[in-house]
């Protein structure tokens, strides 16, 4: 029998908010266990949880990314879980009325089809605390860090849209863009800030049934989650073709065996409002405020450059699917750089040196107005492609002007016929052979000896002039 | 009489302030900052508050002198164990805090034959309170006089950036004018009676009577769904509580079970062996509801909704409300949790709708304590209604 899967997603997002969602204590889960805490995130008696505007900002901004639709009431309840990581007994999280309903993402299928991937609804909660086991020692013991007591979340969950492994990979890819692009978060599944569970159930290809699913958790990475779903769609298919009934249950992925393993599931019962946090209203001119804020979003911004710039649909993708690179590329557009000369910079150049030497393209020492005077330069032909390559590694040394640094280091571009000349007449007097070759009709022993002679004016000849004077003396 | 308090205050009163001179004792649902904060349950054994509550830093701020916690049930649940309003009574403190759930300030000022107040829902903070049901409960206090305790609300009252619950606008100045009788409308509501026993029945006509006598306007008027306050408390209040128990787990503080195979068990164990029975009753019930019954749970918060509209409507006909505050349960002190719910049947509505309600001793052993209801909010009025009724007593001996 041919089967497909019926998959839904939920994903969770750590917000990069300055603090906790329900208390003053600082967002970083990182520092030294149990810094950043307070009555109200270790959830003392007396204390009251403060829902935090920054909280609603950043996840708002996150829902109108996504084209969801902000809701004018949403509220916290009590989700009731026994588990040491929760010693409160319950998590605030928005059960019975989220923040957001629908939006959705669009993707391209395997064939290249446009498909869009729908979002049920996208609710705001809190994180809870991190267990850490220490079983070396002769009595294993359990520790609780606090720091991520209370962190602000949101939760997004998906229809059950989605068909194939490839569908949540491109879904999540291009989800991570857009919350970057708007801020509210870096969306990285490998330090814990973007968190997925799949759902996931099989029925014969053709039918319209939804049948038991199950819940896969721990993939630490967009490829563990497609191997995942791989994995687990083939397990359930194998399953149902041997007569055996699937059961709602939840399980882990192992990335070292590449294979999904039941856990223990916890207790969970239905939610209580709490009656502490007061109902949250949004108001329309709140609304229009965020909506205000949202930026361009990337598939408006890539459809943009294609027009304005004259790029490819592709070279448009690449720029605009990290705002960095998207802002980057038009402040140099803006200093006079014609576009596809920044694209092809940034694509080839800028951003492999930038990971090479592991700074963040916004915050090296190589701005849009440098790399724009540098790229300036070449454009007049002061300066041949390969000097610029030089240049730009000494841009991220010093804080001259590209100017200066061709001055001093004597990069500029020899373009005088006079001086070329002469190392022309050398170069052919050596190479005789080579100058045979040519007469002989070899079109490659021309460019040998524009590169002898480029070798010996130390790199700085002006190739296209040592072109036209070559081909002059040899015709 | 020491052995009503839980905790004395060893430092020394401080001499200026509005409340200069007042000495306040609180039960230990109240954090008290470096006090034991136990909220009378083992689950909270050895716990000592961090902060002060904001009810007890507002008073300290006006010059009110901290005096000691006093001996109270778990969590401020009924008064079985409680040792609340004793203070009072013998003159050792001027006023009491402590929570009202479901009418447990104003039966403790009836016991110890003094003012009882529950304000209104929303007017005081809750931060540093150690309850049960945040949506029922509120600070409640007792004091010898109406006067004081608008003394003491006035310091109390209004928005607190560490209470996002309460509204953002100020309340005003806590003063009310004294009412005029005869300008006055006083409403009877005829279901509250009809539990008490003949003999209650008659002391409360003859405080009806005294309002009468003073000049009121009194007329009968009608809750036809006055039965389901309590079933409502019930249920809201239950479901509340079980849900939100978890936090006092008796694993960081309180004693944790000895004999778990693992940290699962062992938080589970502890939090079965804290509770006392009465508590565990109640948290049952409230899982029967959340977790059987969420459905009747739902209808509960809609049926709320409802008594609190009604009850609008009929505050909006009468000035104020008089009532008895005793359910007609016997006077023995209740234990099971049928019991405890038959003792407050009389006053557990105040906290279903969040109006203030006051409770005055009787004037004489021939009348029965009542209380006295206004719409939410009209805490100030309500007192000084209380304050009046007061002094034409005390000119009438
Ligand atoms: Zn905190």
């Amino acid at each position: 029998m041919d089967f497909e899967a019926v998959i839904g997603l939920e994903i969770h997002i750590e917000l990069n908010c300055k603090t906790k969602m329900f208390c003053d204590c600082p967002n970083r889960p990182g520092d030294d266990p149990n810094l950043n805490t307070c009555p109200t995130c270790l959830w003392l008696p007396g204390a009251i949880p403060r829902f935090s505007a920054e909280a609603l900002e950043k996840a708002s901004l996150l829902c109108l990314g996504l084209g969801a639709e902000l809701q004018p009431q949403s509220a916290f309840d009590q989700k009731v879980y026994y588990y040491p990581d929760l010693p409160k007994g319950y998590q605030l999280s928005q059960a019975h009325r989220p923040l957001s309903r629908g939006g959705g993402i669009d993707i391209t299928d395997e064939d290249g089809n446009l498909k869009r991937l729908r979002i049920h609804h996208i609710h705001m909660e809190e994180d809870v605390a991190k267990l850490v086991h220490e079983l070396e020692g002769r009595v294993p013991i359990s520790l609780v860090d606090f720091n991520r007591a209370g962190s602000p979340l949101v939760e997004i969950v998906t229809e059950p849209d989605l068909r194939t492994p490839h569908h949540a990979m491109e879904f999540l890819k291009a989800l991570r863009t857009q919350v970057r692009y708007v801020g509210s978060s870096e969306c990285s599944m490998e330090n814990g800030s973007m968190r997925v569970d799949a759902n996931i159930s099989v029925r014969p290809r053709g039918t319209s049934q939804m049948n038991t699913k199950v819940e896969v958790k721990n993939m630490n990475s967009v490829r563990h989650v497609g191997d995942a779903i791989a994995y687990e769609i083939s397990r359930q298919s194998q399953a149902v073709q041997a007569g055996e009934a699937v059961v709602l249950h939840t399980r882990l992925w192992d990335p070292d065996k590449k294979v999904t393993l039941p856990m223990r599931g916890k207790f969970e019962g239905p939610c209580v409002p709490d009656p502490m946090v007061p109902v949250i209203e949004l108001s329309p001119a709140f609304i229009e405020e965020m909506r205000s804020r949202l930026p361009e979003m990337p598939a408006a911004r890539a459809e943009r450059f294609v027009n304005d710039y004259r790029l490819t649909g592709e070279e448009a993708a690449f720029l605009s699917a990290d705002p960095d690179v998207a802002g980057f590329f038009e402040a140099l557009v803006k200093k006079g750089v014609a576009p596809r000369t920044a694209m092809h910079w940034l694509a080839t150049q800028l951003i492999p040196a930038v990971k090479e030497r592991r700074l963040e393209l916004g915050a090296s020492r190589v701005t849009p107005e440098r790399l724009a005077a540098l790229l300036a330069l070449l454009a007049k032909d002061e300066i041949n492609a390969n000097a610029a390559r030089e240049v730009l590694a000494h841009l991220f040394e010093s804080d001259e002007t590209p100017e200066a640094i061709v001055n001093a280091r004597g990069f500029r571009q020899v373009s005088d016929a006079g001086a070329l000349a002469a190392m022309i007449d050398r170069v052919l007097a050596a190479q005789s052979a080579a100058v045979a070759d040519f007469r002989a009709g070899q079109g490659k022993a021309l460019g040998f000896l524009i590169g002898q002679v480029m070798q010996s004016s130390g790199g700085k000849a002006n190739p296209k002039i040592i072109r036209e004077l070559l081909t002059k003396k040899l015709g | 009489m020491d052995s009503i308090f839980f905790y004395r205050n060893s430092a020394t009163a401080p001499a200026d302030g509005p409340l200069a001179g007042l000495k306040i004792a609180v039960q230990p649902t109240v954090s008290v900052a470096g006090w034991p904060a136990d909220a009378g349950s083992k689950a909270l054994a050895n716990f000592t508050a961090l902060e002060d509550a904001t009810v007890v830093s507002r008073l300290v701020q006006s010059g009110a002198f901290i005096c000691g916690s006093t001996l109270g049930s778990e969590f401020g649940f009924g008064l079985a164990e409680s040792r609340a309003g004793e203070a009072v009574k013998h003159n050792i403190a001027a006023a009491e805090l402590m929570l009202d759930m479901m009418g447990e300030s104003r039966l403790a000022a009836c016991g110890a034959g003094v003012c009882g107040f529950k304000p209104s829902y929303g007017l005081v903070s809750h931060f540093g309170l150690i309850g049960l049901i945040p949506s029922l409960e509120v600070c409640g206090l007792l004091a010898g006089s109406c006067q004081t305790i608008r003394h003491l609300l006035r310091a109390l009252a209004g928005p607190d950036d560490k209470d996002f619950s309460l509204p953002d606008e100020k309340p005003g100045e806590f003063y009310a004018p004294a009412p005029e009788p005869s300008k006055t409308t006083i409403g009877v509501i005829a279901e509250a009676q009809s539990a008490l026993p003949d003999a209650e029945k008659s002391k409360f006509h003859a405080s009806v009577a005294a309002l009468q006598k003073a000049g009121f306007a009194v007329r009968e008027v009608s809750f036809p769904d006055w039965p389901l306050f309590l079933p409502v408390h019930k249920i809201v209040g239950s479901v509340e509580a079980s849900s939100a128990a978890g936090r006092y787990d008796s694993v960081r503080y309180g004693e944790r079970a000895p004999g778990a195979r693992n940290w699962n068990e062992m938080y589970l164990a502890s939090r079965g062996a804290a509770f006392g029975t009465l508590l565990k009753s109640f948290l049952i019930q409230g899982a029967y509801f959340q977790f059987q019954r969420y459905d009747a749970y739902e209808n509960a918060c809609r049926i709320r909704a409802r008594l609190v509209a009604d009850m609008k409507k009929l505050t909006d006909a009468v000035d104020f409300l008089v009532l008895p505050v005793s359910g007609g349960a016997s006077e023995e002190r209740p234990r099971t949790l049928d019991e405890t719910y038959g003792r407050f049947a009389a006053t557990a509505f105040a906290n279903v709708t969040g109006q203030p309600a006051l409770v005055l001793p009787p004037a004489s052993a021939a009348e029965a304590p009542f209380q006295l209801v206004g719409p939410r909010l009209g805490d100030a009025a309500l007192l000084a209604l209380g304050d009046f009724l007061l002094s034409v007593r005390e000119k009438g001996k």
